[in-house]
């Protein structure tokens, strides 16, 4: 399954979760450094979220 | 007097009835949460050193907020599996405190089936509240829909469930269960139920981008109570005709929406989250009680003998990251055998404790295993599986936890030697590695999607396009098995118990040469 991270596009299984991708695009340390994801929408959204094919989520 | 109190609400309740069906106005509020997944204590999410959450401060917020509008409870999914609070009473202890809430309804979310379905019939039969699921069939103990009245308004609740379940857990936990198209089936129950009713909530865990997709595509859903995206929508949003919410994940939050009807139509809306506080003295009296009660047993399923050691695991920190052991041997078999892969590789960094000579006792295997990783199984040609044991061994100076921890294979290396030319002589099965050749290889998640720096799993994912469920298990081109229900550590219990008596070796899969 293909999403976006920061307009980076990052391939992960269909069953894995916003923190799956943040792994695979090496930013998990960023939220553990205090930032956060949203979605396109501006959301937040949790780290065992579920992601669909083509979502964009952006760290900061 | 007493039952002049109660006469006196019958007929106020009538009259609120008829002044609704006479046109006139009536204020309804939802109450919701979703993807729970039994954090029932305070806890520090990950990133934040700030304690949140906690369903016994939850719940006296929501007994404030009924006292002042007719209200429904409603749970969006993902409740009865996740914290170790659920998960050792196979959420058991979930339903308790939600029958204890007066929770009006819950939809199935994929992690309901994680437990297997006779589990999960279980618990359904516990709830004192409908579990719904309309896009579910082969389980008759859900409920597609139902039918409320409140002020007078009759108020359809369907619930629909990601038709994704099957990738999300394993095939045992679904036998002859098949999830349809929400969409479909939406669409389908909105056409017979928008004449019998005056609203129509779509209680959802298919995520919020698809919440946002359905409203867009089926006309008649007047509101979407939607989960599985832990999506914290701070006000309800509006996509043509339909609101939407989504109250975040682990009780962190409670979702309010109120709503004003007319003419069985809705005329007014507003809502927001309201977050969850741990105050000392802000208490659910009774679900504290709940939660308390369950969390003394937790010590006792902790302290449980599941079998016994004849020998020392050994999980020391300096040892797991720098060389072969016995407990990395004993976890990366069970990761082989159970998915049934040719070989096995994680991180001696996933492992954290030692366990004594003796009874093994669950709290011991929870501890060398406290992380949140579930099994994975990836094709890796023979070049892939030497570039991860490569990886694995160019941190030694440093003790990174990316060591590897290997079944089904062996193989040498020379620390002397520059990083990324120390492997040597790698057997698969005792027979030297073809570079070619495709080899089914167990993993963890972490290290599935490139943890500890771990490329080859990742690449191989990228290339493991169209995946399907074959046999009742998620396949792709690469990917062979994903159990995604079931933490590594809960695996290991399982395979003691069954075993009663284990003494892995230390056997010279990994030999360090000049």
């Amino acid at each position: 399954m293909k999403v976006f991270i920061n307009d980076k596009a990052i391939h992960v299984l269909p069953d894995m979760t916003v923190k799956h991708a943040l792994i695979r695009a090496g930013l998990l340390k960023e939220i553990e450094d205090s930032k956060k994801v949203y979605d396109e929408w501006g959301n937040e959204v949790g780290l065992e979220g579920a992601l669909s094919e083509g979502i964009k989520i952006y760290v900061r | 007097m007493k039952r002049l109190s109660i006469a006196l609400c019958y007929t106020l309740l009538f009259l609120f009835s008829l002044s609704f069906a006479n046109g006139e106005q009536a204020e309804i509020r939802i109450l919701h949460v979703n993807d729970f997944h039994g954090f029932a204590e305070p806890y520090k999410p990950f990133g934040s050193n700030e304690r949140v959450g906690g369903i016994a401060y939850l719940a006296a917020k929501v007994e404030e907020l009924r006292k002042e509008k007719p209200s429904f409870l409603l749970s969006a999914g993902d409740m009865i599996q996740g914290n170790n609070w659920a998960n050792l009473f196979q959420g058991e202890s979930v339903i308790e405190l939600m029958n204890e809430m007066r929770f009006d309804a819950m939809v199935v979310g994929n992690h309901e089936f994680d437990f297997g379905p006779e589990v999960l019939k279980k618990r359904v039969s516990e709830a004192n509240f409908p579990v719904l699921g309309a896009n579910v069939e082969g389980l008759k103990i859900l409920t597609p829909y139902i039918i409320k009245e409140l002020r007078g308004a009759k108020i359809a609740i369907i619930g629909l469930v990601t038709e994704d379940v099957p990738i999300s857990t394993h095939p045992r936990n679904i036998p002859g269960i098949k999830f349809s198209s929400p969409m479909d089936t939406v669409e389908k129950y909105v056409k017979e139920l928008k004449n019998k009713t005056h609203m129509i909530v779509v209680l959802s865990h298919i995520g919020h981008p698809v919440d946002r997709i359905l409203a867009e595509k089926v006309k008649g859903i007047d509101v979407i109570v939607g989960g599985h995206s832990h999506t914290k929508v701070t006000k309800p949003v509006k996509v043509g005709d339909t609101i939407i919410v989504q109250a975040w994940e682990y009780g962190r939050a409670l979702g309010l929406l109120d709503l004003t009807l007319k003419d069985g139509k809705i005329v007014r809306f507003e809502g927001y989250l309201e977050e969850t506080k741990p105050k000392i003295g802000k208490e659910d009296q009774k679900v504290l009680a709940i939660v308390e009660k369950y969390k003394q047993k937790m010590d006792a399923v902790l302290n449980r003998e599941v079998g016994e050691a004849d020998v020392d695991l050994d999980g020391e920190r300096g040892n797991v990251r720098k060389k072969e052991t016995n407990l990395g041997n004993f976890i990366a078999d069970i990761l082989k055998d159970v998915s049934k892969a040719d070989v096995a590789i994680i991180n001696g960094g996933g492992i954290r404790a030692s366990i004594k000579k003796g009874e093994i006792r669950v709290k011991e295997i929870y501890t060398a295993l406290p992380f949140d990783n579930y099994i994975v199984a990836i094709k890796l040609t023979g070049r892939q599986i030497r570039e991860a044991l490569e990886h694995g061994v160019s941190g030694i100076e440093e003790e990174e936890g990316r060591f590897p921890q290997v079944s089904g294979l062996t193989f040498k290396y020379s620390p002397f030697d520059k990083r990324g030319s120390r492997v040597r002589e790698v057997l698969v099965a005792g027979r030297p590695i073809h570079l070619e050749k495709e080899y089914i290889v167990a993993t963890h998640d972490f290290l599935a999607v490139g943890g500890d720096g771990y490329k080859a799993f990742g690449e191989a994912i990228k290339t493991s396009r169209d995946f399907s469920v074959i046999g009742g298990m998620m396949k792709g081109k690469k990917v062979v098995y994903s159990d995604s229900g079931r933490w590594l550590r809960d695996v290991v219990v399982e395979y003691i118990k069954e075993k009663g008596r284990v003494a892995p070796k230390a056997e010279g899969r990994i030999k360090e040469i000049r």
